[in-house]
């Protein structure tokens, strides 16, 4: 090489040319795929998060059926089952003490986890730790005596702690945990474990998603009895009984505690009603889960006895039943809200039984609904008749609802949180006004996946902090934790759970899983809304074509839906085009059928189970007290005639009754729900294909 | 057939050949009013609308985006222009201004428009061609040592990261890549 002819010299050159040219095509489209990559990441997140408070929208449908429930229980005809009576536990005020003898519970010899002594010392909680770790299960005996001696604590606290920072100590402030054990333990090592010197704030929803929520919940509750001063707990939206019922935990619970686990369960409820709600860092730092409202006043906060307002859904805690003056005749009128919440703690007000729409209907303003937790008459702000000045115990529960469920918004002013179900969106002037009112400068909540762990918004004046990593899928976010000192300044810490190391790949293989996942969960969303969307799309295709444009499908899909997503970006993943740029809209269907085809079951009613079989599994799991798995085909029968007369869904009684005969395989007159269920499941073809 | 290319590559000098610095294109300044909008088919308009709404980072969803996104949304189109003639349709603007300037939708459409008529944006087969030049030996492999280098050193350079992001898992134990895969692994996304 390098003799110096032009000969060579040009060959040289023409051969660093190729090779720029290649190395710019290669660039070039290395930058495609880097940017396509991040668009998919970005809608991927889009339909986890609608999903996801689609779904807790749902809870309005379940708890108004409870309400329903209580409201006909006068229709139960002598013969059938006292539905009610099974649903309602007997009401036990939170703050009563509980029959619990832990004590009589014998701990056998075999059991090698830790055996706790109370009061709990250091050398317990790294017990716990060590056990956990080793995926160990606490003995319910301990279980209990913790929560008991928990809730004894948490009875002499106040709804709003105040904390000071100190020149020597900053207080660690952790969002979400979702039950992530993963995420604890990491935030642990990384911070040190709560201590005199460690001091902590957690922020709530440590339950419900995560399957290690029982021993999330335990170490929390654990190092609270150790260093009361040093650990703060604030109670979170999923800190509550019908969230758990749908959201895992009741159901991890269950699992794990297959004795104890009723009495452990109700103990959990009593502590966590028992919950502070707030936590103030030096009169400058204002920490709840969800958020605030125009109307959150922190004095009036205070004064609240938040285990009364935060008792069981559908009675009073003092054991009054709802007064039967209640009655149909007075039916969704604007008015009645007040006269609702005179008479019991929580229901929204009655109905006509089979007309109405379990949705929150932008056209019926009027009706209030309940939210789960606290059943708050919810008063849709689209009414504009003007209503009396609600009475205390309304205003008390608005302000533990709006504190729980409250989401920022970019915009101005204060609105209803329609999408949750409860609290409100509250705009950059709220925060501002709520801060110079008490004199604050900061607000720090969760309640709100973020993909770094942590988002600022209104000017900085609000923090969300989220503490459970890979919360949709692995990789598709960070976790993080706020420290603050003496200064006020907040400091972030992220950090990522992964399963292998190669960091660098994270973002790809999780576009490629949760991709998929998210599709699978939108499509079958599609499929739940079948019918409905069908008649949509042929309002446009009148002359039955089989055939709409991508923007009327998108419409169509947007109004039933009601998810906020980029539809058109997502069409290909979703419905086939034909030659001419149209959707063949039925392509939506084609990749889903049903899990176990039963010939009684017609594609109608089919339809209807799918979309609902959250609910009636909850449903199933009250009403199956010894949590057996089994109910009785009359008890089965009965709730599913209720639940569709609230749907307002005409489903033939021969039907149910020729479902519940066939379901029960051994004709022993019980059914098998989860069998029941699995029926229902539905399956995606394309995965079959794949697999088989 | 090698794609054509806005830059001409200096002859390198006879005693130590430099890779040259790509040459600035010699077309005319783009005028964006200079495209005209196709409207045959409008409901590509809203398609893009969502993507670009996907980008749109803005506290308030003014359905804007900045300059140093702008490459950024074009490529998640579809298209995989090269960063010259990303800034030649923005207008040559200066560093400081990519993070700042924003494009709205309307100022978008004609600049994304006038990408997609560009012509000759690569087929699988150029690239593997592009490819080949590295291949040594002929026999369908790279060294994924010198592809590294040179995407970090030629052409539109690379940074680091980028080009172990590209590579991760496409080297075999000998350090070579099977190319025809890597290009089908590239075009699939």
């Amino acid at each position: 090489m390098g003799c110096g002819t032009s000969v060579a010299t040009e060959t040289q050159g023409k051969r660093v040319e190729r090779a720029m040219k290649a190395a710019v095509l290669i660039q070039r489209w290395y930058r495609r795929y880097m940017a396509r990559l991040e668009m998919r990441r970005r809608y991927t997140w889009n339909i986890f998060q609608s999903i996801e408070y689609a779904g807790e929208q749902d809870q309005l449908q379940l708890s108004s059926f409870f309400s329903f429930m209580l409201d006909n229980f006068t229709q139960l005809n002598g013969n059938g089952p006292d539905l009610i009576s099974q649903l309602l536990d007997p009401v036990v005020d939170p703050w009563l003490d509980r029959e619990i003898c832990y004590s009589l519970i014998l701990v056998p010899e075999s059991y090698s986890g830790p055996r706790l002594s109370f009061p709990l010392s250091v050398s317990d909680t790294n017990a716990l730790l060590a056990a956990f770790k080793e995926q160990q299960t606490l003995h319910a005996r301990y279980v209990l005596q913790l929560l008991y001696e928990t809730k004894k604590l948490l009875k002499q606290m106040p709804n709003i702690i105040h904390l000071s920072t100190s020149y020597t100590k900053e207080i660690t402030i952790c969002g979400d945990l979702h039950g992530r054990l993963d995420d604890l333990l990491l935030i642990f090592y990384k911070n040190g474990l709560p201590s005199a010197e460690t001091p902590y704030v957690f922020n709530g929803d440590f339950v419900d998603r995560g399957k290690k929520s029982v021993e999330v919940v335990i170490l929390l509750f654990a190092y609270l009895l150790l260093y009361p001063d040093n650990m703060h707990l604030n109670r979170g939206n999923h800190e509550d009984y019908i969230m758990n019922l749908r959201y895992g935990f009741t159901k991890e619970v269950m699992q794990k505690y297959k004795t104890h686990g009723q009495e452990i369960l109700q103990l959990f409820q009593d502590v966590f009603s028992l919950l502070p709600v707030a936590t103030v860092i030096d009169g400058k730092i204002l920490i709840v889960h969800g958020g605030i409202s125009d109307q959150t006043n922190l004095d009036f906060l205070s004064s609240i006895e938040r285990h009364k307002v935060s008792g069981n859904k559908l009675r009073l805690t003092d054991g009054s039943r709802p007064s039967s003056s209640r009655s149909h005749n007075s039916v969704a009128s604007t008015s009645s809200s007040s006269s609702s919440s005179s008479s019991s703690s929580s229901l929204c007000s009655p109905r006509t039984p089979s007309c109405i729409s379990p949705r929150p209907c932008p056209s019926s303003p009027s009706i209030p609904y309940s939210i789960n937790v606290l059943q708050v008459p919810f008063l849709d702000s689209l009414t504009s008749v003007p209503l009396p000045s609600p009475p205390q115990n309304e205003q008390e529960w608005k302000q533990i609802v709006d504190v729980l469920w409250s989401d920022p918004k970019i915009q101005e002013g204060c609105s209803p949180n329609t999408f949750r179900g409860g609290g409100c969106y509250f705009g950059p002037d709220v925060t501002q006004r709520l801060l110079l009112q008490h004199g604050l400068q900061l607000l720090i909540r969760s309640h709100e996946c973020k993909q770094e762990g942590y988002e600022l918004c209104h000017g900085g004046q609000v923090i969300t902090i989220f503490s459970a990593s890979n919360y949709y899928e692995e990789g598709s976010n960070r976790g993080a934790y706020i420290k603050v000192g003496r200064e006020l300044v907040p400091r972030f810490y992220q950090y990522q759970v992964s399963r292998t190391t190669r960091k660098l790949t994270l973002t790809q293989r999780y576009v490629r899983a949760a991709e998929g996942s998210a599709l699978r969960a939108l499509k079958e969303k599609l499929f739940a809304h079948r019918s409905e969307l069908m008649c949509g799309f042929q309002e446009y295709d009148q002359n039955y074509t089989g055939r709409v444009s991508v923007s009327e499908w998108a419409l169509v899909l947007e109004a039933v839906l009601r998810l906020d997503l980029p539809w058109r970006t997502l069409r290909p993943h979703l419905a086939r085009l034909t030659p001419d740029g149209s959707v063949e809209y039925q392509s939506c269907f084609e990749d889903m059928g049903p899990g176990i085809p039963l010939p009684q079951v017609t594609s109608n009613l089919a339809e209807t189970l799918f979309r609902y079989r959250t609910d009636i599994e909850i449903i199933f799991n009250i009403i199956d007290k010894d949590h057996s798995g089994l109910i009785s085909i009359e008890e089965f029968r009965h709730t599913w005639r209720l639940f569709s007369a609230h749907l307002g869904v005409a489903i033939d009684d021969s039907a149910i009754d020729d479902l519940a005969r066939s379901i029960d395989f051994n004709k022993d007159g019980s059914i098998d729900f989860t069998e029941f269920l699995e029926a229902f499941r539905v399956v995606h073809k394309l995965d079959r294909q794949q697999e088989g | 057939m090698a794609p054509k290319k806005k830059e001409e590559p200096k002859p390198a000098a006879p005693a130590a050949p430099k890779p040259p610095e790509p040459e600035r294109p010699k077309t005319p300044e783009f005028d964006p009013a200079s495209v005209t909008v196709k409207h045959q088919q409008p409901f590509l308009f809203t398609d893009f609308k969502d993507a670009f709404q996907l980008f749109d980072r803005t506290p308030t969803s003014e359905m804007k985006i900045t300059y140093a996104q702008c490459g950024d949304l074009i490529r998640a189109l579809g298209q995989n222009p090269t960063n010259a003639e990303i800034m030649h349709v923005l207008g040559k603007p200066k560093a400081e201004d990519m993070q700042t300037k924003m494009l709205d939708f309307d100022q978008f459409l004609p600049i994304h428009q006038h990408i997609c008529k560009a012509k000759d944006r690569g087929t699988f087969e150029d690239f593997v061609e592009g490819l080949r030049v590295f291949d040594k030996e002929g026999n369908g492999t790279v060294m994924g040592a010198e592809l590294r280098h040179v995407l970090a050193t030629l052409g539109e350079k690379m940074r680091e990261d980028e080009v172990e992001q590209l590579m991760q898992n496409q080297e075999d134990a000998n350090g070579c890549i099977n190319y025809e895969a890597f290009v089908k692994h590239i075009m699939a996304s």
